[in-house]
């Protein structure tokens, strides 16, 4: 199990204009797990982002998969144990129809046509879109253009998740159904987002990012309620551990759902 | 702004249509790409003053039309779109031929033979690019170029660019919303802010298409456009094909209408 | 302007693709030399940003009309002439298919006029040299300005030549031009204007986008020279196999006219003999047939030609009329059967 770690040390980035985007970063990430990865705009969570998928190359220190280190030379296995959703889906589906594109993967890798073709039709199954995969991806909803970039990474048949605002400008119906999506997946995810309340009830850990450092980190349900941090970091209590608008109340907080076996301590 | 929609909603509407599933949309792209190439040729063979021996050409439209289940009125209304630009090429042929013949007792100047030559050609050569679009997808397309041996780096940047037309069109339509929304009564974006409205714009794009770029790379993209297998060519899409370029043959070496027309008139005779 | 199919003879549009490829294919070769695979999806996106950047109207100063982008120089600017050159091909191609903009046969045509000129010839010989003294706002402008102009002249020039060496419009040489050149320098003004206005403002907010498309790719003398030379030469084989193709089918028309004739020396005064003999009659009645006219104007250059025109007896353009009348019916017709028959098809499915 241990190749579904993902471990992160002393990690720097500076952009070449002196921007120090990532600065001293240090955590690890275990097989089964879901992480929420929560900051202000700005914060530095895109460019962790892209060091953990080897677009950027850190400038010290190391992020490692399993037992390798992510490397120009270990790019093309890092890629396909990690899979990344972005977040506007039009940069992800590229191709001309959904199979396509989420066939894209699989032939990149030179799998025989055949299995490309069990890997898309599984892939779009999961996500429950078999029945769009020959429309454009300019004629899909928002809500199942998320589901196809999903499906897009899911072909792939990666171990780890990295998704960025995955919930992000969808309509509240679809917003539940991506979340009870990635709420049924078995992969290591790594999330992050500014909708708390999804963080809230996806994701068991937290790590919450300040100016390029790490702020906090630790479980969910103790680090969203803490509203002294949360406010320093430019944040807020998620509004479902908020008292109640209309009558004051303070609501009971359900602890959010146990996962996977270790946590960190 | 209208013309926008306009355009968005064209290529929706062709989008649509090529999802078909009727007998002409299940022929091999390849074979509706020569067809098409082939009526094409035949169809701009024909000298300016010919009008007769063009008629029957009118048959490929007509037919794909009816088997495709394709509605007649927004493919021939985009037809009329370009037709001004035409006429307005065609329309100097009786300024500057004079001669005239008798038709049936009906006087008739050359020019205008010609410049009907040329607006009949017009409709049928357009048509037919539309038909071919609307019955084989870009998708569809880009498998036939690839067929032919086009180079895979041509026809993957035809795809992209076709891809994201809508998602630039509508980034477009949304900054000239928000600028005439402030800027009432102008008809067109001042001089000031080309550059700043446009090359925003570009800068954003620049940006897209390195987002592009990195979710294809993290999807394995070297540089090498993998695609899956062709479509095979069964022996009714070669029949498709050799039919209609023996019916264009026939076309281009026999008058029929005066075939046909001297055959009744003659009879009657 | 964009060239349309009905205006061009088969063999203007041939000669035009294979120009048109082969500047293509020598593109492409050049790209993959590089290896820059980033430039792909920039060259897809990039297409798509002119595509919808032609749809805005920039508002002429003191005129009250309004003129768009074209795009060719805008591109070489941006991402270097190679990659400008293709991403216009697409362009254009998806214009021909989805909007009828310009048509299949005349692609070659509009991608030479709109891409070639601008790219191979505005780009380098004018806009690059200005602009290799060092940007500045006032030589981005004077670049852009000049190289637009001339390019759009060329373009329209090419145009005209197309046009005249198709012979399928009755227009004169010189009245072509006199219409064409001046209405493409008030189009190539505002191309001017558009384009100076955009690089100058890319260069102030992101200089190394513009610097490293000038600059990254070399195009000197030499691989203008090749391209120019290699063009001759596919026109001029291409030229002389269609010509060569054009002239043996037109001997085949020929003998399919004598043969027509021939039967109708047969005498048998019958309506079938009246029927050929109007065929006959009909074939001279229109006498520009097809393959043989473009070698003819190959031939005779941009002079007008007098086609003969021989005098024509009202029972043939009688049964010219009835004929023409009668196909046309027969094809709606058959296609309003297929209609029909489909309906009830489904009805009996549904």
């Amino acid at each position: 199990m241990s190749h579904h770690k993902l471990e992160v040390k002393d990690l720097h980035y500076i952009y070449p204009d002196g921007h120090k985007a990532v600065n001293d970063m240090s955590f690890c990430i275990y097989h089964g797990e879901s992480v929420g990865i929560i900051g202000a705009n700005g914060a530095g969570k895109s460019t962790l982002l892209m060091l953990l998928m080897g677009v950027l190359f850190p400038c010290q220190g190391e992020v490692i998969v399993g037992d390798v280190h992510v490397t120009k030379k270990t790019l093309p296995f890092i890629r396909q144990r990690l899979g990344m959703v972005f977040q506007d889906p039009d940069d992800q589906l590229f191709m001309t129809t959904v199979y396509d594109d989420v066939a894209f993967g699989p032939r990149n890798y030179k799998l025989e046509e055949k299995e490309v073709e069990n890997r898309v039709l599984q892939a779009l199954d999961i996500v429950g879109i078999l029945h769009l995969k020959d429309r454009a991806p300019f004629k899909l909803s928002g809500g199942e253009k998320r589901a196809a970039a999903i499906a897009s990474v899911l072909s792939m048949q990666p171990d780890i998740l990295v998704m960025d605002e995955p919930t992000a400008g969808l309509d509240p119906k679809s917003r539940r159904r991506v979340m009870g999506l990635l709420k049924s997946f078995e992969h290591t995810r790594i999330i992050t987002s500014h909708d708390l309340d999804m963080v809230f009830d996806l994701c068991e850990r937290t790590i919450v990012i300040k100016d390029g450092e790490i702020a906090a980190q630790g479980l969910t349900s103790e680090i969203l309620v803490n509203a002294e941090l949360m406010d320093s970091c430019g944040l807020e209590v998620p509004l479902a551990l908020q008292n109640c608008p209309v009558c004051g109340i303070r609501k009971t907080v359900k602890q959010p759902r146990k996962k996977g076996n270790d946590e960190t301590p | 702004m209208s013309n926008i929609i306009n355009s968005l909603y064209n290529i929706r509407l062709l989008d649509d249509l090529a999802r078909k599933e009727t007998a002409i949309h299940k022929i091999h792209p390849l074979m509706k790409l020569l067809t098409t190439v082939v009526y094409l040729t035949v169809v701009v063979s024909f000298g300016k003053y010919e009008i007769g021996s063009l008629l029957p050409l009118f048959f490929y439209p007509v037919m794909v039309f009816a088997l495709a289940e394709l509605p007649v009125k927004p493919i021939l209304l985009r037809v009329l779109f370009v037709a001004p630009l035409i006429i307005g090429i065609g329309i100097l042929n009786p300024l500057f031929d004079h001669q005239v013949f008798y038709l049936g007792g009906i006087t008739i100047s050359r020019g205008w033979v010609a410049f009907f030559s040329i607006f009949i050609k017009c409709g049928l050569t357009v048509t037919a690019a539309m038909l071919l679009i609307a019955t084989t997808g870009m998708d569809g397309l880009a498998a036939a170029l690839r067929m032919l041996k086009i180079p895979r780096l041509f026809v993957l940047q035809l795809l992209l660019t076709y891809r994201y037309i809508s998602v630039l069109m509508e980034e477009v339509a949304r900054i000239l919303r928000a600028y005439s929304l402030r800027a009432p009564e102008q008809k067109g974006v001042h001089r000031n802010a080309w550059g700043s409205l446009a090359g925003q714009l570009i800068l954003r794009t620049f940006d897209r298409a390195q987002r592009v770029y990195e979710a294809m790379c993290l999807r394995g993209f070297t540089g090498e456009y993998n695609t899956g297998g062709y479509e095979r060519i069964r022996v009714w899409d070669l029949a498709y094909l050799a039919g209609w370029v023996s019916f264009f043959a026939i076309t281009k070496i026999y008058n029929i209408p005066m075939f046909i027309g001297s055959l009744l008139t003659g009879v009657v005779k | 302007m964009h060239m349309a199919d009905a205006l061009i003879s088969p063999v203007v549009g041939g000669v035009m693709w294979a120009a048109t490829a082969g500047v293509a294919a020598y593109s492409i070769k050049k790209i993959q030399n590089d290896l820059d695979e980033k430039k792909i999806p920039l060259m897809g996106v990039m297409g798509a940003f002119i595509f919808a950047t032609q749809m805005i109207n920039f508002s002429i100063p003191g005129t009250g009309s309004s003129g768009h982008l074209g795009g060719g120089l805008i591109l070489s600017a941006l991402l270097g002439p190679y990659e400008g050159f293709l991403t216009m091909a697409s362009i254009l191609t998806i214009q021909a298919l989805f909007f009828a903009d310009g048509g299949l046969l005349a692609l070659g045509c509009n991608v030479f006029n709109l891409g070639f000129f601008s790219c191979f010839i505005a780009y380098p010989l004018i806009y690059k040299r200005i602009i290799q003294k060092g940007y500045s706002t006032q030589r981005i402008f004077g670049a852009a300005m000049l190289a637009a102009i001339i390019g759009l002249q060329l373009g329209a020039f090419g145009v005209v030549l197309e046009t005249l060496f198709s012979g399928k419009t009755e227009l004169p040489f010189g009245p072509f031009v006199a219409l064409m050149q001046p209405i493409h320098l008030a189009i190539g003004v505002v191309e001017g204007l558009v384009t100076s206005a955009i690089v100058a403002f890319v260069w102030k907010a992101r200089p190394e986008i513009i610097e490293k498309a000038s600059f990254g790719v070399a195009i000197g003398n030499i691989s203008i020279k090749k391209v120019v030379t290699g063009l001759a030469i596919i026109a001029i084989i291409t030229g002389g196999v269609f010509s060569w193709f054009a002239s043996v089918n037109s001997d085949g028309l020929e003998w399919s006219m004598f043969k027509t004739a021939g039967i109708e020396e047969l005498e048998a005064p019958d309506g079938i003999h009246q029927t050929m003999s109007a065929i006959q009659s009909e074939t001279a009645f229109l006498p520009d047939y097809g393959f043989k006219a473009p070698e003819n104007e190959q031939e005779q250059g941009a002079v007008e030609r007098e086609e003969s025109w021989p005098a024509v007896s009202a029972g043939t353009s009688v049964a010219g009329l009835v004929g023409g009348a009668m196909t046309l019916a027969m094809a709606a017709l058959a296609g309003m059967i297929i209609r029909l028959v489909k309906r009830r098809k489904k009805r009996l499915a549904a």
